[in-house]
């Protein structure tokens, strides 16, 4: 990898952006931006929810268009915010070729949360939003609980790698008879407002909020891309909840709620 | 009209949904800095959709208003932390992201109750087109409402 090349910087930036869920126009004017500030004779690139293309003239050389598939994304906001302030600098003409460089790659270090913090996050998220729904007290600290099973399973599962759909089917599945299983054993309220609570972990907020922000930049093929797995994913969700629900009801004879 | 206890009882709503957007703001890994603003937007979301839904608007009209609100207060920080308005929007949008809506579609599907689930079906997707609609529109509008004037 050549480390001086003002596309390759321009090309990894808007790449680790990507990556971290950052929306296809940002990166698109990031990598512009940045192509700019060195005075790259000519830049054009195209970026897709899953693939960059972009082609330049460096030096007077002609660099080929290169595409790079990029498989699915995991959010990390403080790898998006440190890429932006870079090319914030970069515009000002604060760094060097080389020195951006090293820049961003302590930026595609930065590490994600540890589990354990990861997890109360999640267990704390899910108790308040089960309460915010209209839980009792006592359907939080169940929500809570849940969260912190389902945070524990999704690690599990990203590590084996288990695909999307999956994964989404069997924690809501999972977050389904853990809520169940409390209610059936007398503690807790109301089924569904603690499900409610502890399902908001997976629910495609994220896809659909960057999916909408991308139409409205004009960016119809990634929005729809990412409009239809939210679609899928809430599908995920809802099919999960409801056929542990539906057992439940099959195996003890009377409908839950 | 609005009694003291209902009012206490938003304010503590607020608080609620201020802890709830801190803990997703941990999930994706947001910096340590900006959990106070992704706190205030998800809270004052929640806020404006509690308010709506007891001046008696339905659950997508709530819906919008409180979209308009935090997607508002996400361009003014956006443009006061120097951050990506994603940070912002996306924790803060968390507690009005239909996620009800999808537990009672699957439960009356599954529950063999048809027009049920059909209505909350439709009733989730209208939530989801009325968020679309608020980020769209706040996102659009020009960038000078945004910044304070020098």
């Amino acid at each position: 990898m050549d480390k001086t090349s003002v596309l390759e910087l321009s090309f990894q930036m808007g790449e680790t952006l990507l990556q971290n869920g950052a929306e296809i126009s940002r990166v698109q004017e990031t990598m512009e931006r940045v192509a700019r500030a060195y005075r790259v004779d000519s830049f054009d690139v195209y970026v897709l929810t899953n693939a960059v293309f972009a082609t330049g003239v460096e030096q007077g050389v002609e660099h080929a268009a290169r595409l790079k598939h990029i498989p699915s994304t995991t959010i990390h906001f403080g790898r998006i915010l440190a890429v932006n302030q870079l090319s914030r600098e970069i515009a000002q003409g604060d760094h060097t070729v080389e020195e951006a460089f090293s820049i961003l790659d302590s930026v595609r270090g930065m590490p994600y949360s540890p589990l354990p913090l990861a997890t109360l996050a999640c267990a704390v998220g899910s108790a308040c939003f089960s309460y915010l729904f209209g839980g009792s007290w006592l359907d939080a600290l169940i929500a809570f609980f849940c969260g912190v099973v389902l945070e524990l399973f999704l690690y599990g599962a990203g590590r084996r790698k288990l695909s999307k759909f999956l994964t989404n089917l069997s924690a809501s599945a999972l977050v389904t008879l853990c809520g169940a299983l409390f209610l059936l054993a007398g503690i807790g309220d109301n089924m569904d407002k603690i499900i409610i609570g502890s399902i908001i972990r997976l629910v495609p907020g994220v896809a659909l909020t960057t999916s909408i922000r991308d139409f409205f930049n004009g960016d119809y093929l990634s929005g729809a891309i990412r409009m239809l797995d939210a679609v899928l994913v809430g599908g995920c969700i809802a099919v999960g909840v409801g056929v542990v629900v539906r057992c439940l009801s099959l195996l003890t004879g009377g409908a839950l709620l | 009209m609005i009694s003291l206890p209902v009012i206490w009882g938003w304010i503590f709503q607020t608080a609620v949904a201020f802890v709830s957007t801190v803990a997703f703001s941990v999930i994706f890994h947001t910096p340590r800095k900006e959990y106070l603003f992704t706190g205030i937007t998800g809270g004052l979301g929640w806020l404006v959709y509690l308010v709506s839904m007891d001046m008696g608007a339905g659950a997508a009209a709530a819906s919008f208003f409180a979209t308009v609100a935090l997607a508002w207060i996400s361009r003014a920080f956006s443009f006061a932390r120097k951050a990506p308005v994603t940070v912002f929007l996306i924790c803060g949008i968390f507690p009005l992201v239909p996620g009800a809506g999808i537990y009672y579609t699957g439960y009356h599907f599954f529950m063999s109750d048809n027009a049920l689930a059909l209505e909350t079906g439709l009733e989730t997707i209208k939530i989801a087109v009325a968020i679309a609609l608020g980020i769209g529109i706040v996102l659009s509008l020009p960038k000078g409402l945004f910044t304070r004037k020098k």
